[in-house]
């Protein structure tokens, strides 16, 4: 940069275009040459550890915690719901073996940061809560918690209604906000015959109507380590192909396995 | 005959120039708030929407600034404020010039952070339609259709601020020149992460952050010495204001002097400060020559506006 020498250059002496220009056009040549070269040789978009290569063909590593009927772990280990069988589905497609490990959330996601595990299944919502600490699938189905009944009823009749509900869950909590009168039940299904708060996909099983109450909804996820591109676009690739109607079977399926 | 509360205006053809800034820094307000919304809706609440909030946010500034100090900046001098308020241009000039740093800095500090921290940011897929689609390239689409009415209007600006010498106008356009070097920066960024190279964001924000905080750095020196008083600069730091050396010019081509000084000072958008002209002795009617030099002097320069012709003795120079 030159300095304007005397009083009758232009007093508005800005950095000249064409240098300006000319750094912008190297930086933009240096990475495209870089990225054209990338995008020859590999997926796109591609990890930054290779997530995708090493579980294709070898073992996936999970982290699982328990959360019904999206997960759940039994005493011997072993584990069930929802997101389990479509993580088994995926590991076929990948012809991958599963290695499961659970913990708590904080733990597996601590473990996904720092590589020791490449995804974490627990009935996780798109909430925001592992911002930085882990990557979220694209939610690949939403869910509403709805207060069921057996007859046909307008929505703010529910208002003064005995519901049976969940104990100690925040739709319990909600359902008072809401004026119903939570009864609460801690077994694995509400009674039968009578107003539930229950997730929607349980309203024709249970013989239910929903009667236009919502009391929660979710955006369902997993977790992958971040910048892992190439593995959380399989992974989400993968989850938004399974058919909305699968989904609801395997919901009920586990929600049975539980009773 | 001296009109204490004299009233400053602009050459027509200036005034005209004046009036198409106001009417594009009204665009730059609805084209930046039509961007945070289009943001909002593409990159939700991610931490890349938060940074790119913030950035937005502080691209108002200068606008804003330029806005307020238009307001106040021909109002008459009165009981309160004698020197009029000139000045509320100096002030939105140091203000743009503040969030021009800012931005770079937080760009810098941000983008630094990231690197030293190792983190790696995830892209993945959104649905979009019905159709899976990296989101990446809705990404990289935004950040290019929103770089250019900042490239355009930074253009239209910075040719603008040189024709009516208006710093805010200036540091508006550097501002301008920012934000579409952020997002021609992000674009790369993206590729990179496409490409599996975590890095890639990181470090272009910084390069053009370094650019951005050199650019913040210069113009807010610029802005501290007006207000400090300095004899007139441009709006870079660099060169100098040819009118003080033209005002002793004329006043010394004056037959009836002999000597004369000047100091002239800032006050945003125009030029004040003090003429001393030593007058032979035998110069009759001196009053009258001190007014007439005073409004050729005023005449000389459109900036030129309160000059004090002051007769003295003698003019020591150190």
């Amino acid at each position: 940069m030159t300095r304007a020498p005397g009083p009758h250059v232009a007093p508005f002496r800005h950095e000249s275009g064409a240098q300006a220009w000319a750094r912008v056009i190297v930086v933009t040549l240096l990475l495209l040459a870089t990225f054209a070269e990338f995008a020859a040789r590999n997926p796109w978009p591609d990890d930054s550890e290779g997530t995708l290569d090493r579980v294709r063909g070898g073992v996936l590593r999970v982290g699982v915690t328990g959360s019904p009927p999206w997960t759940r772990v039994a005493d011997d280990g072993s584990v069930s719901g929802v997101e389990p069988v479509l993580v088994r589905r995926l590991a076929e497609e990948l012809d991958a073996r599963v290695r499961w490990s659970s913990g708590s959330e904080s733990d597996l996601m601590a473990s996904l940061h720092a590589g020791g595990l490449d995804l974490v299944a627990g009935g996780l919502g798109d909430t925001g809560t592992w911002q930085g600490m882990a990557a979220l699938t694209t939610p690949y189905t939403t869910t509403r918690a709805v207060v069921g009944v057996p007859a046909p009823m307008a929505g703010e009749e529910v208002s003064g209604t005995r519901v049976a509900v969940r104990a100690d869950t925040a739709e319990e909590a909600r359902l008072r906000e809401e004026g119903g009168i939570a009864v609460p039940y801690t077994g694995p299904a509400p009674p039968p015959g009578e107003p539930a708060v229950v997730g929607e996909w349980m309203l024709g099983p249970l013989g239910l109507r929903d009667s236009g109450v919502e009391l929660s909804r979710s955006d369902h996820v997993m977790a992958v380590r971040m910048g892992e591109n190439a593995w959380l676009a399989t992974v989400e690739g993968y989850l938004l192909d399974v058919p909305d109607e699968e989904l609801r079977r395997l919901l009920v399926e586990a929600e049975g396995a539980g009773r | 005959m001296t009109r204490i509360y004299d009233h400053y205006e602009l050459p027509e053809e200036k005034e005209r120039l004046h009036l198409r800034a106001v009417r594009l820094e009204w665009a730059t307000i609805a084209v930046f708030v039509v961007t945070i919304a289009l943001m909002a809706v593409t990159l939700g609440q991610s931490q890349a929407m938060k940074a790119a909030w913030t950035e937005d946010f502080l691209s108002l500034v200068p606008p804003i600034a330029f806005l307020v100090a238009d307001r106040l900046r021909d109002r008459g001098p009165n009981e309160r404020f004698p020197y009029g308020y000139h000045r509320s241009v100096a002030i939105g000039f140091l203000a743009a010039a503040l969030a021009l740093l800012a931005l770079g800095g937080y760009i810098l500090a941000d983008s630094l952070t990231r690197l030293v921290t190792g983190e790696r940011p995830p892209i993945g897929l959104v649905e979009i339609a019905g159709w899976q689609v990296w989101l990446g390239w809705p990404m990289i689409a935004v950040l290019a259709v929103t770089a250019v009415p900042a490239v355009v209007l930074g253009r239209m600006k910075i040719r603008l601020a040189r024709e009516l010498r208006d710093k805010v106008l200036y540091a508006d356009a550097e501002m301008n020149r920012a934000d579409w070097m952020t997002s021609g920066a992000a674009i790369l960024g993206v590729l990179g992460i496409g490409a599996g190279l975590w890095w890639a964001d990181a470090v272009a924000a910084a390069v053009i952050s370094a650019d951005i905080v050199r650019d913040g750095l210069r113009t807010t020196r610029t802005a501290v010495t007006n207000l400090m008083d300095s004899r007139p600069t441009p709006a870079t730091g660099h060169g100098t204001d040819p009118v003080p050396e033209k005002l002793v010019g004329i006043a010394r081509t004056e037959p009836w002097v002999l000597d004369a000084w000047v100091r002239l000072r800032e006050e945003g958008h125009v030029l004040v400060g003090e003429v001393l002209v030593v007058p032979r002795p035998d110069t009759e009617g001196i009053t009258g020559r001190l007014e007439r030099l005073g409004a050729r002097l005023r005449e000389s320069d459109w900036r030129v506006h309160d000059i004090v012709v002051a007769p003295v003795a003698r003019i020591e120079r150190q």
